[in-house]
């Protein structure tokens, strides 16, 4: 588990004069959850986005699985999955006809059904993305990523706007995908959802990695360092309140 | 090859799935043939009289005192042009004075008209003739012989207002398939992030966008099967075109305009700049391309600058060829000016066309 599979070094992005990364360099190994935190602004999306082929290398270097991403882009693509941040897809096709089109575009053949068991929207098959709930578009987006089975899969805030239900739901989807082999690399506002989910975290800020660790060792790097909570800490909290009052059952509207 | 059809069938599934875009494209036209087709223009204004005077200035007294029935608009020219236009529908009755022809003596004139198709403009105009010719030899002798009208009835194509209408109508179909039809879902793809969802897949930009113009294509093929079917089932379109030359100008048209529409998609970002854009350019072309009506009455000036328009082009040819049964070569000006603006909308797509 230690073979790195996406490498990142001394990345650099500019827009005019704001230096929107500038100089990251971090690796992901093989099955790994991996998060990118940070405040907005930070330089998450543009990073994401530059690994995934989405914007031009300015300076410094990205592989993934041993792919030069600036000298082979199509070939970074062919074994990557995305989901972005704002994923809308074609209006007027269903999630099946969504899902083949888009094995299409890979040369495959896919089975629609059993990769929307997978994110458990099979009985949702015949329906337009239009008619979905929040937290089920984000789940035919993972869905979507999945079509080329693809070695990493990068998903940008993907429990944003979800109820605790949902967003609880999704982390069991990702958890299981990661069971299946693939690597994951996610970026999110949620510090439980990384304390959760993500074996490790990069936490960016101002274009540059401030930290890079286990979740737990950053903590305890923290108390190490004389930190103490103001308040004393609850053995719940509100969040643990509005499950145990609406269940675990997710929700759909 | 399989994934530029498959594209194409994925996007003609979304095509026909916009109730919208259907309802605009492709049913508003045939609405708009339909709803024309119920007024006729035919039963207004002047009956149109060809002359062929072939006697020269011994009929200028005729020829003058016809001038002057304001029930005639007055058409001259040779027998055969004359009867050529009789033929089309363009007059309603030519009357042929023949070179024998003296007022002082006794002799015929010939009206033709097709007394079947259009009884009533034929007896009125025998009668009004037959006025015309009793006053001038009573005015130029009392005593002589009276000059008679022989009427001669045949059989012309009677050409319609629907038969002008519909080719003009497809023209402009097509037109606003290319440009509407084009810019507002690609500028909405754009928006919405889709297309940006497609390029982290390994598709090739070149066959998404020849899906995206299969698509059209195939939808304006439809529309022309539709419009010339609905025409000459329903509502007597006299069509005498070859298929294949209605083809071939269509597509020349798809290309004009579909060059357009990517052009639009190209420079506007969001669908409120395509709106006042689309309708910049298709609405003065719609008005003024002759398409619900001839050219021939606009002033000098504009009549010489809309010359130019491709609407004017792809109506003027489709026209011909539909209700004329011109072949390609007869139109060939409008061919090759369309195929000059085809040029420029293409390049000017190909340089302003952005996927972000």
């Amino acid at each position: 588990m230690a073979e790195e599979i996406l490498t990142v070094s001394n990345l650099i992005k500019r827009y005019g004069d704001l230096v929107a990364v500038n100089g990251v360099s971090f690796a992901v190994l093989r099955q790994e959850i991996f998060g990118i935190l940070g405040p907005n602004g930070a330089g998450k999306t543009t990073t994401l986005e530059t690994i995934e082929t989405l914007r031009p290398i300015e300076g410094g270097e990205i592989a993934v699985n041993g792919i030069d991403v600036r000298r082979n882009p199509q070939a970074v693509k062919r074994i990557i999955g995305v989901q972005l941040q704002s994923s809308t897809f074609f209006d007027k096709l269903n999630l099946v006809e969504l899902l083949s089109l888009f094995g299409e575009l890979y040369g495959r053949t896919v089975d629609p059904l059993a990769l929307l068991d997978e994110v458990e929207l099979r009985d949702r098959a015949k329906e337009y993305v239009g008619n979905l709930s929040g937290g089920q578009k984000q789940r035919f987006s993972i869905a979507a990523a999945l079509v080329n089975e693809p070695l990493v899969i990068f998903l940008d805030e993907p429990t944003t706007g979800l109820d605790p239900q949902a967003r609880r739901h999704l982390w069991g989807v990702i958890r299981r995908i990661r069971s299946e082999g693939k690597t994951i690399v996610l970026t999110t506002h949620y510090m439980d959802e990384a304390e959760y989910l993500c074996d490790r975290v990069a936490i960016m800020d101002r274009g540059n990695i401030i930290a890079l660790d286990a979740p737990h060792r950053l903590v305890t790097q923290l108390l190490e360092n004389g930190f103490k909570k103001e308040k004393i800490q609850h053995l719940a909290n509100l969040e643990d309140v509005f499950l145990s009052l609406t269940g675990h059952v997710l929700r759909e509207e | 090859m399989r994934l530029k059809w498959k594209m194409t069938l994925a996007s003609l599934k979304m095509f026909f799935r916009q109730r919208e875009a259907i309802l605009w494209t492709v049913l508003f036209p045939l609405f708009v043939i339909i709803l024309f087709s119920f007024i006729k223009f035919d039963g207004l204004g002047r009956m149109h009289l060809g002359i062929a005077n072939e006697a020269g200035g011994r009929a200028g007294a005729l020829t003058e005192a016809l001038q002057s029935v304001k029930t005639f608009e007055i058409f001259e020219g040779t027998r055969e042009s004359e009867l050529r236009e009789l033929e089309k529908g363009e007059r309603d009755v030519v009357l042929i004075i023949p070179e024998s022809f003296n007022p002082a003596l006794a002799g015929s004139v010939t009206a033709f008209a097709d007394v079947e198709a259009k009884p009533r403009e034929a007896q009125l105009a025998s009668l009004v003739l037959q006025r015309a010719l009793d006053e001038l030899t009573f005015h130029q002798a009392p005593n002589a012989n009276r000059l008679l009208l022989k009427t001669e009835p045949v059989k012309t194509r009677n050409l319609t207002y629907i038969d002008f209408l519909i080719p003009g109508v497809l023209s402009m179909a097509i037109m606003q398939m290319g440009i509407f039809g084009v810019a507002f879902s690609f500028v909405s793809l754009k928006k919405r992030g889709i297309l940006r969802r497609l390029w982290v897949t390994p598709i090739n930009p070149g066959d998404f966008i020849i899906a995206q113009i299969s698509t059209r294509v195939i939808a304006i093929l439809i529309q022309m099967v539709l419009m010339i079917g609905v025409g000459m089932l329903f509502l007597n379109l006299h069509f005498v075109g070859n298929p294949l030359s209605i083809v071939v100008i269509g597509l020349l048209g798809a290309v004009v305009f579909l060059g357009f529409g990517f052009s639009l998609a190209g420079i506007s970002k969001s669908e409120d700049q395509v709106a006042p854009l689309a309708n910049l350019i298709s609405l003065p072309m719609m008005l003024l391309s002759g398409v619900f009506f001839s050219r021939s009455n606009l002033p000098g000036v504009l009549h010489a600058i809309t010359g130019f328009f491709p609407l004017t082009y792809l109506a003027d040819a489709m026209r011909s060829v539909a209700i004329d049964g011109a072949t390609l070569f007869q139109v060939g000006p409008q061919l090759a000016g369309l195929a000059a603006w085809g040029v420029v909308s293409v390049f000017i797509a190909a340089r302003m066309f952005r996927w972000e």
